[in-house]
Order: C-alpha cells, then structure tokens, then sequence
C-alpha cells in the first residue's frame, strides 16, 4: 500500500508534556485515514507536524516523498498540502466575507484573476455556500463556517488534505453534509489523500484507515473493522475503550441507568416560558419553552451557536431574557434574588474555575460565597474532594489536571452547596470517553439518589440516549422534546442521530450541491513567475489587512483619533510659555519709589497682581495652598535708602515646588529690577555702571512660543507611538486568533508576510503624518519655513522604520496586549527623554545620546523641526534620510530572523 | 454584613491571582523602582550643562575672561567658532546658546561707549532656551562688573535677595520624582484594574461568580480594594525608600496624609480602569484604548507643564473628567510645602466625587457587557 506519509520514532514534548512518544506510523495514500482519541492524546500535534506547520522536535517524518526536517522540502510541499486547523473556522478571516475570504486563499497560491474566480464560483457551488458569498465569515453558523475553510483548503487543489476536528461542535445534518462533500470531491480528484482527527468514533466508522491514539501512542491501527476485531467489540467506543492500557481503565464502569421516581403534583423544577433573547438585531433565542420536573435528567442538543447556552445562561439568571420568564419550583426567577441562586448550581462549558487557586482553595471559596456554615465548610469541601476523587490532587492548581479531572472539580464546586438544579453546559466536551463515563455515573447518583434536577447540553449521541427526556434546538428554536426512544422512534427509524438529521431538515431547505460543480477544474498548465508569485502574496496580505482594519472599529478609533487626542492635548497641554503666574506684594514702605517698583511688576502680561499681602503670615498661606508664585517684600525706608544710594534690600519669595517656573518667575523678575535700576538711574541723572548691552535673540522661533518647537516634537513622537503599535498589533492578532496557520502552511515567505502586512500600515502612518502637519499649521498656527516635499519624503521613511519596529517586536511576543505595552514602553522612553522632545540632545550626556541616536526618533526630530522652523531643505537632511532608511531596512531583517515560520 | 464578608473574600482571591502572575508583579517593582529612579534623574528642566559657543570677534583680556566664565554646571565648556560655523552650528542644533562677543569689545566699554553682545538662543529647545539665555546674561552681567570694579563696589540699586520656599536650590528631581511617583500609581493602576476584569471575562470566571449569590459590586468592590492594597503598599515603599532616602528628597508634610491621599486617588484611578475595561472585549483592544488615556492623564495633569500654563477650557476638561490635576496640586501642597488635612480637603472630595460617577457608570454597564 501506498503510503501518504511515514512516521520514524517521533516525540513531541511542550515543556514537561509529552504529547507524542516515539510514533512510527504510515499513513496510507489515497483513501480516507483517520486519527481517533479524546483530546490531549497527541492528535493534533501529529497532524501539525505531518503539515510542516509545527517544528519537528525528534524522529523523521516523511510527507509525499519529501523528508520534511528541511526548510527546501517543506517548500516544495506547501502548495500540495492543505491543512485546515481545529476550531470552529479557527483560520478564517471574521470580518471578511466568504469571498474575501476565498480570495485571499486563492491570491496566495498565486492563482490569476479570472482562475480564482471560476474555482471561488465551483467551490461555493459544491458546498451551497452559492447564496451568501457577501455574508462575514464571522456570522456564518458553525456547520458553514467548516465548508468555508474546507474551500480554502481545497482552493489550489491539494495532493493531501489534512482536517483536525473539523465536525466537533458542529450540528448533526450540518456534520452529514461535511462528509458528503468531502466524499463527492475525493470522487473528483481521485489522488487526493484525506487525514483527520476525530473524537466522534461514530463517524470514524465510515474511514478507510484509522490510528487509536492515547497518551502520545498509537494503540492499534487498521480498518474499522479491523480495529473493532482486534478488541472484540461491537462499536468502535467500546474497541477504543478496551484497547486501552490496563491502568487508564481500570476505574471503567459502564454507566447504568435506573429508572426515575417521579413526583406527582409537585411545581416543576425548572420552566421555561416564551424565553426570547435578541442582541441588537440577532435573535439568538427565539420563544422558547419548557417544563422539567424534579430529578429529571434533561438533555439539550444543538450545533455551536444554535442558542443553548444562552438559553442556560437565562435560567441561571445570568441573562435577563428580552421576553418571557423562567419559574423554578413555581417561584419566578429574579435578578437580584440571591435566594433561587442557592438552589442553582452552574457549569459553564469553558472551564472558568479560578486557575490562581488550588483545587482545595477553589472549593472553599464556593463554600464561602454560597454561605455554606463556617462549622460545615471544612467538612463539605472534604467530603466533595472524596465524593469526586480529587484528594490526590487537593493541592495541585487546576492547570495543570487532565480536563477530565478538572471537569469533575467543576462539577464538584456547582454542587458544593447542595443545590436542587443543575445546570451543565456541555460539561463532557473533548473529555475521554473513560472520564466520561466516571462523570456520568457521578450525574446519574445526584439525580436518583438525591432527586438533584439536571439540564446538560451534550454533542454525544450516547450520552443524550441517556437522559430522561431530551430536547432539540436549532438556530434559536427548540424543534422537538421527547424522551430519546419517542423521538428516535418517530422520525428516525429507532436512530437518534438519524432521527435528529430528519428534524433539521424539516427546518433547513436541503441544499442542491450542484451538479455542474461536479466538473473538476483543470488549472490552465501555468508557470508562474517567482516575482509575480512574490508581489501576489505580498498583495494578499496588504489587501487583507486593510480590509480587516477598515472593518475594525476599536483600532480605526486608536488610528485616527488617537493622533489628534494626542497633538491637541499635548500641544496645548506640554507648555512652556510661562504666563499668569500669580504675584503679590507687601509693601511696608509704601513711598513713590516702591510704588513705582510695584507698578513696573504689574506692568508685564506674565504676571497676575493679586491682593496686597496682609503680612508674611499671609503670604506663607497663600504660598501653601499653591495661589501665589511670587510674592514681593518691600522692607520700610526702600525709598529713603534708595534715594541716598544705600542699596536698598528687596525680598522676593518664589514658589519653588515647580522648577521650571520658578527658574523663569526669577528670570522675569531679574529683568524687570534691571529695568527699574535702569529707568531710575537715568532719571536721576546717574550713570549706569555697567556699559554693556546685552540683547538675546530668538532664533528659529522668534515668538519663542512653545507650540511652534513643540508641535514639529511632538509629531516626532506621535508617529512613533500609534503606527508601532498599531503595526505590532497586526502580527500577534494572527497569533491569538489562529490564522498564523495560514502563513505556516502556505507557501508565502516570511518577508512577503510581513512586507504585505507592513504597508497598509505604513500608508495609514501617511495619512496620520499629513493630518498632523495641517493640524500643526492650522490649529496651532506653526509657521512652516522649510521644504515641505523633503519633510513629506522623510516622514515616510520614517513611519516605515516605526512601523517595522512595531513588527519586530509583534514578531516574537505572544499576546497582544505584551506586544502593545512592549512597543509603547520601548519606544516611549527614548522619543520622550533622549530624542530633544525636552531636553535638547545637544545638552545630554554621552550615555543619553547614544540611546537616543539608537531609536529613529533623535534623527527625525530634527527633520520635522529643521523643516518647519529652521527652513531646512533636502541638502541639510540627506543624512537623516539614510540613517532612517537603514533603520526600516534593519527592523525589516530583525524581524525576519525572529519570525519563525514553524511553531516550536 | 454577607456583602462585605464576600467583598473580603473576593478580595483574598483577587491578592492571591496578583501573587500568581509574575509579569505582573515585575512590572509594579519595576516602575515603582528603577523607573521611578531613571526617569527622576533623568529629565530636567534644570539648566545644566547647556551646550554652548561663542564667538569672540574681540580677542582681549575682557572677552577671554567672558568666555573663561562660561562653566558647568549650568553650561558645558564653550566651543569657539567663527560667526560662518555658528550659524551653521545653530542650525544643526549643536548649541543651544550662541554668545556674540562684538569687535572692540573692551575697548568700547572703557570708552563708555555701550557695545552690545548678543546671545543667540535656539528656541526650538524652548525648555532651556529662555531660562539658559537668563542666567547667561546675569553671568556676563556680573564678570562685567566685576571687570569694570574689581572692588566690587557697588553693583545694583538694589540688592535683591531671593528665597525659594519649598525647594531652595531648585533641584528639579525634587519635583520630578514626586511627580513619576504619580505617573507610575496612574500608569499601573489603570493596567492593573482594568486587566483584573477582562482576564476573568476571558477566563468565563465572572459568569461563574455571578451564578453564585454574589453581587456586581461586590466583585467590583473586592477588585479595587486588593489592587489598590498592593498599589498603596508599592507606591508608599517608594515614596519612603526611592524618593526619600535614594533620591534625598525632603518630604515637608504629613506621610499619613500623603498616604491616605494616594489611597482616594488609586480608587478613583481603578474605578476609571474598570469602567474603561467595560469598553473593550479583550486585552489587546484595552491597550489600545488605554494607552492615549494614559498618556493624556499623565500629560495634562500639571505634573509636566503648570496647569495655569493650559488654555482655560483644557484646565477644565481636564479638572472635570481626570482625577490627575486634583492629585498633582495635592501631592505639592502636602509633600512640599507641608500643607494640613483643611488645605487639600476640596481636591480629596473631587477626587472621591470622581471615583463615585466612575464606579456607578461601570457597575451601570456590568451585566449590559455581560451578555455582549
């Protein structure tokens, strides 16, 4: 048999987690080869490495011939290979619409206009998506959101399809379809071979080739059949189950129903009525209603965003439905009333548990905030770690527990308190189907032994054949309640999955895969050039990019608001203009001279002549509470002395708390005593000692108004900040949202993915740059003397060379919020204090130079001051051109080398 | 009674969660410690070592005895140059002052003649330009004099005498250490706060809480309590050990006060973050809203630039929607000029007044931003 791909002896560890151990395993070609097993066995990771899209840690993996440990292999392999990660549309673009979104797939596979057109028109014809190529990729339903990324999957025609989890979360005729589709176009493209990972084993049933996977370990492998053969059971559930190591089932139980002793007459536990839930203009719950009684296990089944759980969220009180109310045992459920909250206990389908706390913190925090008594506590949070087995593990922070135990820690603090309801959100999701079973029987003993009501959303078809009565909901609606045999009986030939399928497709209009589409597309034998295939990357990306931008309001705001917030508070606020500083006077003289000494203070614009000072007791008051800056003492027989030439004393007290005024109230009050001694001496007819005028002038700046030097720093400093930022944020939002798969398994470079991102951005700092300077002139009233073309032709180089260091540093943080702080602190410090934004660089240490001739900033700020005071033109500023291209060019190869295109 | 034992509550996991997260943790001591110190010392508005150049056109006794004069601290060494590479000098920002000292200088001045030296000052550095050219004129001023009448007899009409209360040498890192003290209380409260929400909206842990018999505010209450706990703790460990005893600043009031005051503006502080965090869904859009508010808040609080200095309307907006003017004009008034509780009440309770609106907004908003 021909294999697809080959595993030699590889080992996968995350830290201290081994996720694969030793795996040698083929991968047959051509056919439908599937990987089963609970979350957390390793079967991501295999396929992630088998795709090139995770770094290959230890062992040989080869893919379609190719040994894939080199970086000229993974290349070649790019284009044949597709890989379409888990999560509900995890590598689609939210805001683009399913077109866009096709678009930008087939552009980076270099694929011409009118080519990409015909494949985008065949693929959304095969998958029905034919109706809303206009609708947001983002509020497509979880079932179409998984056919958009199989298009872009299947965009360039792969040799081997790789789908991890690609029918979890997803409802039941919407699973169906997915298989259809995948079947009709393996038909057409006969070679292609298909590898996915399932946790479904109902539907691993219909694979060629299946691996049961456990603890990094293949455990068995084969057809189905052979499979079931191997571990003698009839379905594969229970041939994974006894394929397992010895120890891991030991604990097995199967989970036995016994039958429920209903209460007759009693107010049911929870009902519901006319439940409706809009946002805006979705409706996400539409007119529910329903009756549980007491002790009843009820199940609620539904896709990913059908409504369950705000439906959950509306009977826990979390919610206040838009319409319609929720009674439990009779009462209506209220907000603020913290009585019926005692009687829920909540699961919600994360896991939301505090992970700061250890599991036994964790539990007596429940303890206390339900008021369970300070004399029981110790002994109900004991007696919980011993009912869900978590004694082992009292200690441990929940992080680092196996999902299944962290479930029943969950599960453990929603009953800590003994509540009557239970309200499950899809608490089994992604759990092995052991630890299921143990949480099952958990269930099943508070509901027939203690009467404790249940309601659990579930994706398992066993799991809903267990409870007493289950319910169907679909895109807000509940389509059918019964208990699980009425219901399988009805429509589904004793079949509940089948009996579901027929419900939805009551409500859905079943879609025509048309039969033109069925028409394999033959790409037209094309060679593209390398330069070509680079510039159509790089354009998918920079054309991606602004369309999300445009489509994001929070960063538009930051984009464009947040340059002009930042020049208009700074430029009026960041003043040096010392004016209106507060003056009084205690004259004690009271004579003409000291008359006309008060009168030469009062004289000038800067100073504000308050009311006389009583005496220094006065002074020191006002002086305290910050009214006065300056206040003036003339002591008794200032004229007099005066007069005689004695060298009267004249006191001036300042407020010293703020320097830089202080300095300057000192420097006025200087001038204007030379003044009186002046204009005083020459009345008298003396001459004036010192015969030496001094003039200062005032050059570039003649106004010396703070705005005109501020506003050109200031520009400086905003068009460091918001592009780096803003650019920063563009990498890492890939990396948190998951569609940096997208650059690691398709054949687009490093530097086209970041050349591409870069230049919207880049244009956007443009835009930012020319708003600025006509503020500056408009607003402000900076005179502009230089040459404009030059500080235009700067300024870009110079918002490339920020927004490259927004991308170096977004090249190798992890979360959007590091890379933000990061680039904001970095990039702040050196542009406010050793870039002349104050302190002029002249006047700095050598240490502080160097710091800040080693940011664009220092050599910016002398092109956008140079040109708007000084008249500088290009001749005074070549140099500062080169060095900021050299720095864009710089922060370009940083980034590069720090961009892996593998995860480790 | 059951709301204040939950508030507590609360409050002990919230201090547990801030112990846990390292990053964290290495922020609050790095900003109230190195950077507190770095950015004191650092930025000054202190004329010192001004960069300057003159040039003599007169060559005599007088004009090298002018230019020996020139010496740190306030100006480095001067550089001679011709007027030709002056203005060329001026114009690549090498200098901030350019002392002119005429031909004939001495010669003129004996003769009575009044010749005038110019100084030539960059105002593009309009930090240091106008005071710079100040104390360059008193220094020519007083070697003139002293040239003119070596006895040093009379020099002025008048003797002034000038006494600076509160910070009599005009150390500027006096002021701005008090005043980074209070950009890094902003700065981190604000992250702090606003990140303790969003990490739990994140997490689907305030859906959880909320299910069990605990009250919006109580959950916004505990928040601010063991953020601003840690923040107090952190800022008056730097005020004693950075500012006092690292950076030598006399601190003239009651630290009781100080302290007390801070603990009113880190709750109004956290109150913003939180109602700012109910904007945003994740931490990556509470960066981006955050920083301009940060550097605003910091920017205009009078900390920087005198608030007086500000257009009227911007002092109000900024006295209206900011806690930060209030905190600055208190932080002077108790820490350097040793104002009591009656002086610094009016800003307490608009400070306080400001926390009130901030935290009603946001409790306003809590379950709206829930079920978005």
């Amino acid at each position: 048999m021909a294999l697809v791909a080959q595993l030699d002896g590889v080992s996968h560890r995350y830290g201290a987690v081994t996720a694969l151990d030793g795996v040698s395993v083929g991968i047959p070609a051509g056919c439908m080869a599937g990987l089963i097993g609970p979350d957390g066995v390793g079967k991501s990771t295999l396929l992630a490495l088998v795709s090139g899209v995770r770094k290959l840690q230890a062992g040989r993996i080869t893919v379609l011939d190719q040994d894939i440990s080199t970086a000229a292999a993974r290349r070649i392999n790019a284009p044949r290979v597709a890989y379409m990660p888990q999560g509900l549309g995890r590598n689609l673009y939210p805001t683009l619409s399913v077109r866009e979104n096709l678009e930008f797939f087939g552009r980076l596979f270099g694929q011409p206009a009118e080519e990409r057109a015909a494949r985008i028109e065949m693929l959304l014809a095969a998958t029905g998506l034919s109706p809303f190529p206009d609708r947001p990729a983002g509020k497509l339903s979880g079932g179409m959101k998984q056919k958009l990324s199989l298009c872009s999957a299947l965009i360039h025609d792969p040799d081997l399809l790789i789908l991890d989890e690609p029918t979890t979360g997803v409802d039941p005729l919407s699973r169906r379809q997915f298989w259809e589709l995948i079947a009709s176009i393996r038909q057409r493209m006969t070679g292609m071979s298909v590898l996915v990972a399932t946790a479904y084993m109902e539907e691993a049933e219909g694979f060629d080739w299946l691996a049961a996977m456990d603890g990094g370990r293949v455990l068995a492998q084969g057809s189905p059949a052979d499979l079931r053969r191997q571990a003698g059971a009839d379905t594969l559930e229970d041939a994974f189950i006894r394929l397992l190591p010895e120890e891991v089932r030991a604990g097995h139980q199967p989970v036995v129903m016994r039958p429920r002793q209903s209460v007759d007459g009693a107010a049911p536990a929870i009902e519901a009525r006319n439940l409706t839930m809009r946002f805006d203009d979705f409706t996400a719950v539409d007119n529910v209603s329903f009756e549980i009684p007491e002790g009843e296990i009820f199940g609620f089944l539904g896709s990913n965003g059908c409504g369950k759980t705000t439906t959950m969220k509306m009977l826990t009180g979390l919610l206040v439905p838009t319409e319609g109310e929720t009674r439990l045992f009779g009462e209506p459920l209220l907000n603020s009333d913290m009585q019926s909250r005692m009687r829920i206990g909540y699961m919600s389908q994360a896991f939301s548990l505090y992970s700061e706390l250890t599991v036994r913190q964790n539990l007596l925090l429940h303890a206390q905030l339900y008021a369970v008594p300070t004399e029981r506590r110790a002994a109900r949070v004991q007696a919980m770690l011993d009912d869900f087995e978590l004694g082992p593990v009292a200690d441990a922070m929940p992080e680092s527990l196996p999902l299944g135990i962290r479930q029943r820690l969950q599960l453990a603090a929603a009953t800590i308190h003994e509540p009557r309801i239970l309200i499950l959100d899809e608490p089994t999701s992604g759990v092995d189907p052991v630890a299921r079973d143990a949480f099952w029987r958990k269930l099943v003993s508070l509901s027939r032994d203690q009467g404790v009501t249940i309601f659990i959303s579930t994706h398992f078809m066993n799991e809903a054949a267990r409870c007493d009565r289950i319910s169907l909901m679909h895109a807000g609606r509940v389509l059918a309640v019964g208990t699980p045999e009425e219901l399988a009986a009805a429509r589904g030939n004793g079949n509940l999955e089948q009996a579901f399928v027929a419900y939805l497709e009551d409500v859905e209009k079943p879609q025509e895969a048309t039969e033109t589409a069925a028409t394999s597309f033959e790409a037209a034998g094309r060679s593209p050039s390398r330069l070509s295939g680079t510039l159509s990357r790089l354009w998918a990306y920079s054309w991606r990019e602004s369309l999300e931008l445009v489509r994001d309001p929070i960063r538009l705001f930051f984009a464009f608001l947040g340059p002009v917030i930042l020049l208009i508070t700074i430029g009026f606020g960041i003043s040096f203009d010392v004016d209106k500083l507060t003056f009084a006077v205690l004259d004690q003289d009271q004579s003409p001279e000291s008359r006309r000494l008060v009168e030469q203070f009062s004289s000038i614009r800067q100073f504000e002549t308050g009311p006389d000072l009583a005496d220094m007791a006065d002074m020191s008051r006002r002086m305290g509470q910050g009214s006065l800056t300056l206040a003036m003492e003339i002591p008794d027989g200032f004229g007099r002395k005066l007069r005689q030439g004695d060298q009267p004393e004249v006191g001036l007290w300042i407020d010293g708390a703020m320097p830089f005024r202080a300095d300057t109230a000192r420097g006025y009050a200087l001038g204007l005593l030379q003044n009186f001694s002046t204009t005083f001496a020459e009345e008298e007819g003396q001459t004036v000692p010192s015969g030496v005028a001094i003039e200062t002038r005032f050059q570039f700046n003649q106004a010396f108004k703070s705005a005109n030097a501020m506003v050109p720093s200031v520009i400086m400093l905003i068009l460091a900040l918001i592009p780096g930022v803003m650019s920063a944020v563009g990498v890492v939002r890939e990396k948190e949202t998951g569609t940096i798969a997208n650059f690691r398994s398709t054949p687009v470079g490093r530097t086209e993915f970041l050349l591409g991102k870069q230049l919207p951005y880049i244009a956007l700092a443009t835009i930012n740059f020319w708003m600025l300077f006509f503020m500056g002139i408009g607003l402000f009233g900076v005179p502009f003397t230089g040459s404009l073309a030059t500080l235009a032709a700067i300024s870009v180089l110079y918002v490339t060379a920020t927004t490259g260091f927004g991308q170096f540093i977004s090249s190798f943080t992890r979360t959007q919020v590091a890379a933000v702080f990061s680039v904001a602190v970095i990039t702040i410090i050196p542009t406010v204090n050793f870039s002349g934004l104050i302190v002029p660089v002249s006047s700095m240490g050598k240490g502080a130079q160097i710091v800040g001739l080693a940011f664009p900033g220092a050599w910016y700020q002398p092109v956008s001051v140079g040109t708007f005071a000084k008249g500088l033109g290009w001749p005074d500023l070549r140099l500062n051109a080169v060095v900021l291209a050299i720095f864009g060019l710089v922060y370009l190869v940083a980034s590069v080398a720090a961009l892996r295109k593998q995860e480790a | 009674m059951r709301s204040l034992a939950n508030t507590l509550r609360l409050t002990g996991k919230e201090l547990r969660a801030i112990r846990g997260d390292f990053v964290m943790v290495a922020l609050i001591i790095y900003v109230f410690t190195v950077a507190t110190y770095i950015v004191a010392d650092a930025v000054s508005t202190e004329i010192r070592n001004l960069a300057v150049a003159v040039i003599d056109e007169d060559q005599s006794i007088l004009s090298h005895r002018l230019t020996d004069a020139i010496q740190p601290p306030l100006f480095n060494p001067p550089v001679l140059l011709s007027p030709a590479e002056a203005e060329k000098a001026l114009i690549k920002g090498k200098y901030v002052l350019v002392v002119a000292l005429p031909p004939n200088l001495e010669h003129d001045l004996r003769e009575n003649k009044s010749p005038t030296i110019s100084i030539l000052a960059d105002a593009t550095a309009v930090a240091h330009a106008g005071n710079g050219a100040t104390y360059m004129q008193q220094l020519i001023t007083t070697e003139i004099s002293r040239f003119v009448s070596p006895e040093g007899t009379r020099s002025a009409l008048v003797n002034v005498v000038f006494r600076n209360l509160f910070n009599p040498n005009l150390t500027s890192k006096w002021f701005s250490a008090v005043m980074q003290l209070m950009n890094s209380i902003t700065i981190i409260t604000l992250i702090l706060s606003g990140a303790s929400l969003i990490r739990e909206r994140e997490h689907g842990t305030i859906e959880h809480v909320l299910v069990m018999p605990v009250r919006p505010h109580e959950i916004v209450l505990s928040k601010i309590l063991a953020n601003g706990i840690v923040i107090l703790i952190a800022a008056t460990i730097s005020l004693e050990l950075v500012v006092r005893w690292l950076l030598g600043v006399p601190v003239a009031g009651s630290t009781l006060l100080f302290v007390a005051g801070t603990a009113i503006y880190i709750v109004a502080v956290a109150s913003m973050g939180l109602l700012l965090s109910t904007f945003t869904h994740n931490m990556g859009q509470f960066g981006l809203l955050i920083i301009p508010v940060m550097i605003v808040m910091i920017l205009l609080s009078g900390g920087m630039t005198p608030l007086e200095s500000m257009p009227m309307w911007l002092q109000v907006l900024m006295k209206t929607v900011s806690p930060s003017p209030h905190f600055v004009s208190f932080a002077q008034s108790v820490l350097y000029r040793g104002c009591g509780l009656p002086l610094v009440a009016g800003q307490l309770v608009a400070m306080a007044g400001m926390s009130a609106v901030a935290l009603a907004i946001a409790l306003g908003r809590f379950r709206k931003v829930l079920s978005a």
